[in-house]
């Protein structure tokens, strides 16, 4: 009898790796598609002047030269905004007495509402805030700030939890070494958070350069070579809706730029692995060594 | 006790590397800025020199049909007058009727005759776009009458054998409220939007020119240019004739095929001399090849 239990046991124990290993296939399987999908169906067009080219004839021609570089000016002005912000509110809510506060805790459960907002609400908020109230007009200025709004939820919580994360034995023993709080902060916290800071950096890198709604109706439609951030500039996620939406014959041209975004965000991806391979081999070297 | 300091020494220093870049990133648009608040001050000074010099910028928002027609042109006109900065966006031609008529934009772009209510506006037509009915290239019905599309978008014929095809499910492609396409086509077929029973809501024409191609029992309704475009492209679909007019761009050209649609600019009150050449532009003989290139048709002058 115990062994007929044992068996059933060891057979539901299989039952279930086996189910798990399905799912994983499935959801790896998915990705793959996806991947295949869209370089297969761009490869065709793609090469050196489609990269640095105008776009000709609403995008069925030419390249996507000054999208991309729009793209990035947006990316600047989303990150130069948003990092700073998000650092110091990380700072705000983890270095202090309590973490539980009330006026925290608020904080915190604003910043969920806002990351459950739609991204098109987000949009229209853009619209009307930055390029209508605030004068800004369609600009790269007012699509990069929208999206700021966007990514600072994510960013915030991702520092905070690496702030959080920092042992409190490494704040003790600053204090105890007689380090003052700006000090601690700076050579000791920040470090040894910066790899988990790095991660939510380039989370939020992802979700900005997969962004259509809220740049639509803020950074614009206009495929000029932008010359100031006060220029509209289309970014490469809103060339592609055009393309395979609103131009008759575009999808060829959809589907390239989709593989030069695709292979952007992959090697964005690799870079900061890498990247935190490296920063998180020497904070763990420094930590033992402490 | 000296070596994690020397790490972090290091980490410091990457810090502050970050931050100057930050830093950089927060100048930059400061020094970029000044060429715009130039072009603005040039706008101001246009309207009192002579309209032989055209600079200036020009905000043209509304219809995603006509916003890439508008761009092509837009790109055209710029080459020729080197001061002249025109941004098209687009929204959908509620958008330019409400940005025309509050001043968010200088000219609207509306896909669509304008209503009653909109009569304080002037309309520029531009090009026609004629909206087609389509089907699988494999389904065999060659021509519906008026009363047979009726009855299929309100779901009274609910099989294509009902309508001399094949055993074979309908399944009615419509499109979203406000897209300028659903007005045409419930006007001319004087249904109302909570009749029509649709198995599928489809946004934009090549939405729902996909949507058809991957559904052989489908039926939806498109612009005719997009429609001919997907078809030379090989996408397996087939446009219906109406009225026993064929539906293509030469019927509508010739004013002889019965859904069509005006592309209009949309202005409120007095012109600068910018927008004014533009729009003048916009209906020029100058731009029918690019109207052509777009799959609209142009105006007969």
């Amino acid at each position: 009898m115990s062994r007929r239990t044992a068996r059933i046991a060891s057979v539901r124990e299989r039952l279930t790796a086996a189910l798990i290993w399905c799912v994983a296939v499935v959801v790896l399987g998915l990705l793959g598609w996806i991947l295949v999908d869209v370089i297969v169906r761009g490869a065709d067009g793609w090469s050196l002047s489609f990269l640095v080219a105008e776009p000709e004839d609403a995008g069925r021609a030419g390249g996507i030269g000054p999208i991309i570089i729009s793209t990035f000016l947006v990316l600047a002005v989303t990150f130069a905004v948003s990092v700073p912000l998000s650092l110091a509110t990380a700072i705000a809510l983890t270095e202090r007495a309590d973490r539980a506060a009330l006026d925290a805790r608020l904080v915190r459960r604003c910043l969920d509402v806002l990351a459950a907002v739609p991204s098109i609400v987000l949009g229209l908020f853009g619209n009307a805030f930055f390029c209508v109230a605030l004068g800004m007009g369609y600009s790269i200025l007012a699509g990069g700030l929208t999206l700021a709004c966007m990514v600072l939820p994510i960013m915030i919580r991702t520092t905070e939890q690496a702030l959080a994360a920092v042992p409190d034995e490494y704040r003790l023993a600053a204090a105890g070494l007689g380090l003052n709080h700006t000090s601690t902060l700076f050579r000791v916290l920040l470090p040894a958070a910066a790899p988990a800071m790095a991660a939510g950096i380039v989370l939020g890198i992802g979700r900005a350069l997969a962004e259509t709604a809220v740049l639509i109706f803020t950074a614009g439609y206009v495929v000029r070579m932008p010359e100031s951030l006060a220029d509209s500039g289309r970014v490469m996620s809103v060339h592609i809706y055009d393309l395979a939406m609103n131009v008759p014959g575009g999808s060829a041209q959809a589907y390239t730029t989709a593989t030069v975004l695709v292979v952007m965000l992959l090697l964005i991806n690799t870079v900061a692995v890498a990247l935190l391979r490296l920063a998180g081999f020497r904070h763990v070297a420094g930590g033992r060594e402490a | 006790m000296f070596g994690p300091q020397a790490v972090v020494a290091e980490h410091f220093r990457t810090v502050s590397k970050t931050l100057i870049w930050i830093l950089l990133c927060i100048l930059a648009p400061a020094v970029g800025c000044t060429p715009r608040t130039k072009v603005m001050h040039d706008h101001q000074e246009s309207t009192t020199q002579p309209a032989s010099v055209l600079s200036g910028r020009l905000t043209v928002t509304g219809s995603s049909t006509v916003a890439p027609l508008v761009a092509e042109i837009a790109k055209r006109f710029e080459a020729r007058h080197a001061g002249v900065r025109i941004d098209v966006q687009t929204g959908g031609s509620g958008k330019g009727i409400a940005d025309a008529r509050n001043g968010v934009a200088d000219i609207g772009m509306a896909s669509r005759r304008l209503k009653a209510g909109e009569r304080d506006l002037v309309a520029h037509q531009i090009a026609a776009d004629g909206v087609g009915l389509i089907v699988h290239r494999d389904n065999r019905v060659a021509e519906l009458t008026a009363a047979e599309v009726v009855d299929v978008f309100t779901d009274r014929s609910n099989n294509w054998q009902e309508v001399r095809g094949l055993d074979l499910p309908i399944t009615v492609v419509h499109k979203a409220e406000g897209r300028a396409t659903l007005e045409v086509f419930l006007n001319h077929f004087s249904l109302a939007n909570p009749q029509v029973r649709a198995d599928v809501i489809v946004g934009d024409n090549q939405h729902g020119i996909k949507t058809v191609a991957g559904t052989p029992g489908a039926i939806g309704y498109v612009s005719i240019g997009a429609a001919e475009a997907a078809i030379a492209g090989g996408v397996p679909i087939r446009l219906l004739p109406i009225d026993g007019v064929a539906a293509t761009s030469a019927q509508v050209a010739a004013g002889a095929y019965p859904l069509t649609r005006p592309l209009n600019l949309v202005t409120a009150g007095g012109l600068s001399p910018l927008a004014r050449a533009f729009v003048t532009f916009c209906q020029s003989e100058d731009v029918h090849d690019t109207v052509v290139s777009q799959h609209f048709v142009p105006l007969a002058n």
